[in-house]
């Protein structure tokens, strides 16, 4: 795309959010889901990764799943737009039949070698669920009924041990690389947004909160609490966002122990970032009504979906073979 | 912010640039230091290897002796001589961009052909014992007579180097009466002159960086200011904002070379590491990674024409955090050089503690991000 196109295409998540963005856990119901849905599915950006060469770069997906991640929308833009689609991309798979989402194991992570124990992950509007194994067979599973998540604004179904299973095709070695590195980046990049949307509303908030008589932000202890959120948002968006270039420009090998990196730095930094901002919010944070726990939730499932910090350091502190 | 698409490439003029400069390192073997040397000596024989290759001031303009290119070439050289651990470019940059800035052009002419070449060198005569992160507060005192020259009284101190060096850039109050950030004047200062004493400081690694630099009713020439009066707080920010920039000291290489020595340790000693250790080295991987991610952003920025600012502090800031969690680490993994004296990496080490002082304290980072960046109120 060029950079017109990108930001029409960026403007239209923002304006998702205007109409469908929740203001509180409380309006988080499934008619109002599927609403939004619906929307955005009229959009019709799945067709942004669907054709090869895709529509669009893994960056300018990056930037949507992050503007996505920014607001508190219950809409399973990963899933049925960004990721599904690409893993259909990259068996060239054409058949137009269906809306599918990923399939995750229960803990969350990458599929093992056989398609049990798992879950339909953020599969609002979605039909079915993709299911790679670690040897790079894909299935498509039928869904369950709806689970529950953490993450309040994620949809979670079950896919039952009985589900009928249909065998879609095989990704190549280089292939299965290249996908969990955009699932990686894309998963990594809605966090990142989470967390720095997160972190702007406790700034605005620092301004206008008045204690002992002026804004709580004109405090230090305050003042070097947010400047701190600061810098652990700048690493996690420059990590993330290089790890999104890679994969439109590197080998995959590269790409995806740029991805992992990228997945270590926001595990950490994007939670530490939430925890300051819901610590300037103070008591009103720890309410049902406020906004905080829906990007605290988010944030704290996402650090544990598809690596956990325990997974990547010890790997990551061994030279890869392939480096 | 940047909400768009970045090209984290290198232009092909950068990385021509690398390649020639790769091909001249291989015909120009590093120097080695004399035993006895003393390391600024050995770093100006180095400089001035280095410039006649002409790989000095690469974004200096052709007519002050630099090749007018930008300063992204300049951070390339500095990111190849870390990776090959050679030492760094002469810390000039930020020099010779207070004389860019703020120089007369005669000032320019007369000072910066010979500061690149290595014919004299400069230090830095910011901070004083009573003026640290309070630069403003300065009390340096710089008295201007009738026919226009200045008696200086003062001491500075953290003045690297300055027992190697010729030339002093001098910030000194002008002014009784004005607010503090507009008093203060910048010079050219000569350390032979009458009046100057110099006395090395012993730092806490052992090494004698630091001097103390005493003014004893200085005689300054009026020529001898840069800029006009009053001018030299702006200098100053200038001058650190350069000083500050993490792109622009080579340590960023340097730092993949400990990391690289870590994790083959890593690899060798798989079975036997502490998990906790191995998370530890892994952590530092991923420090390291977004720093060069991070600085790869920066220029990806300043190609698509952002101008440097205040986020210089959120670069010092990760970079801080990259040195220090690496050097602690590493003393974990390599406990032998904490016996004895303590090895080299023990001294790096020391001076990895120093990375949230010099260059403006990791606090005053901070309260730059806060008021300049994320503009939260002031206090009162």
């Amino acid at each position: 795309m060029d950079r017109e196109e990108f930001v029409l295409v960026r403007d239209m998540v923002r304006s998702l959010a205007t109409r469908f963005g929740v203001t509180s856990a409380g309006e988080v119901k499934p008619s109002t889901r599927t609403a939004a849905q619906q929307a955005l599915d009229e959009l019709g950006l799945a067709d942004l990764r669907r054709t090869s060469p895709p529509a669009a770069t893994t960056q300018e997906c990056a930037l949507l799943a992050e503007e996505h991640g920014r607001h508190p929308l219950t809409t399973s833009l990963l899933g049925t737009v960004l990721l599904a689609p690409e893993l259909l991309r990259l068996l060239r798979d054409d058949t137009p039949r269906s809306t599918p989402t990923i399939a995750l194991t229960r803990e969350l992570r990458f599929p093992g070698r056989r398609p049990t124990d798992l879950v339909a992950w953020d599969c609002e509007g979605a039909d079915s669920a993709l299911c790679v194994t670690a040897d790079g067979v894909v299935s498509r599973l039928g869904l369950g009924p709806a689970a529950a998540s953490t993450d309040l604004l994620r949809s979670v179904r079950a896919v039952p041990s009985d589900a009928p299973v249909e065998a879609v095709g095989h990704l190549t070695a280089p292939d299965r690389l290249r996908w969990q590195a955009y699932a990686l980046v894309v998963v990594t990049a809605e966090l990142v947004g989470a967390a720095g949307s997160f972190v702007e509303q406790a700034v605005e908030y620092a301004r206008v909160r008045r204690q002992y008589g002026q804004p709580i932000g004109s405090f230090q202890a305050v003042q070097h609490l947010l400047a701190d959120a600061t810098v652990l948002v700048e690493a996690c968006t420059s990590v993330t966002r290089y790890a999104a270039w890679c994969l439109d420009n590197e080998p995959p090998e590269r790409a995806l122990a740029a991805a992992r990196v990228a997945k270590a730095e926001a595990n950490s930094s994007a939670l530490e970032a939430v925890y300051a901002g819901t610590q300037v919010f103070g008591g009103i944070a720890q309410t049902w009504e406020h906004i905080a726990h829906l990007y605290l939730r988010k944030v704290r499932l996402g650090s544990t979906l598809l690596a956990t910090t325990a997974d990547l350091l010890p790997a990551l502190a061994v030279p890869e073979v392939t480096r | 912010m940047t909400d768009t698409p970045l090209d984290f490439g290198d232009p092909a003029d950068l990385d021509r640039l690398r390649r020639e400069f790769r091909a001249w390192l291989a015909e120009h073997p590093l120097p080695e230091r004399e035993s006895g040397e003393p390391v600024p000596v050995f770093l100006r024989r180095w400089h001035r290897l280095l410039h006649s290759g002409g790989w000095v001031g690469l974004d200096v303009p052709e007519r002050y002796g630099g090749r007018g290119l930008t300063a992204l070439h300049q951070v390339a050289i500095s990111d190849e001589l870390g990776a090959c651990r050679a030492p760094g470019v002469p810390r000039i940059g930020y020099l010779a961009h207070a004389l860019l800035e703020f120089g007369s052009e005669e000032q320019r002419l007369a000072f910066l052909p010979r500061m690149l070449a290595g014919d004299e060198v400069w230090c830095q005569g910011f901070s004083e014992p009573g003026a640290g992160s309070d630069l403003a507060g300065m009390s340096t005192f710089a008295e201007r007579h009738d026919d226009g020259h200045y008696t200086a009284r003062g001491q500075k101190l953290w003045t690297s180097y300055a027992q190697y060096s010729g030339l002093c850039l001098l910030l000194a109050r002008t002014d009784r009466s004005a607010p503090a950030h507009k008093s203060i004047s910048a010079f050219v200062l000569p350390l032979d002159r009458p009046g100057v004493t110099v006395r090395p400081l012993r730092a806490a690694n052992g090494d004698d960086e630091f001097c103390e630099l005493f003014l004893d009713d200085v005689r300054i020439e009026e020529s001898e200011r840069i800029g006009a009066e009053g001018v030299g707080w702006a200098l100053a920010m200038t001058t650190v904002s350069y000083e500050r920039n993490a792109l622009d000291t080579g340590h960023i290489s340097k730092y993949g070379l400990l990391v690289e020595r870590l994790r083959r340790h890593a690899a060798e000693h798989q079975g036997s590491l502490p998990d906790g250790l191995l998370s530890r080295i892994g952590r530092c991987v991923v420090d390291y990674e977004v720093l060069v991610a991070h600085a790869r952003r920066r220029t990806a920025e300043r190609l698509a024409g952002q101008v440097a600012g205040p986020e210089s502090s959120v670069d010092k800031l990760l970079m801080t955090r990259t040195e220090q969690r690496l050097y602690d680490t590493a003393l974990e993994v390599f406990p032998a050089e904490l016996s004895g004296e303590g090895g080299e990496l023990f001294g790096d080490y020391l001076y990895s503690r120093a990375a949230s002082v010099y260059g403006g304290t990791s606090q005053i980072q901070r309260n730059i991000i806060a008021k300049r960046i994320l503009h939260l109120p002031s206090n009162g």
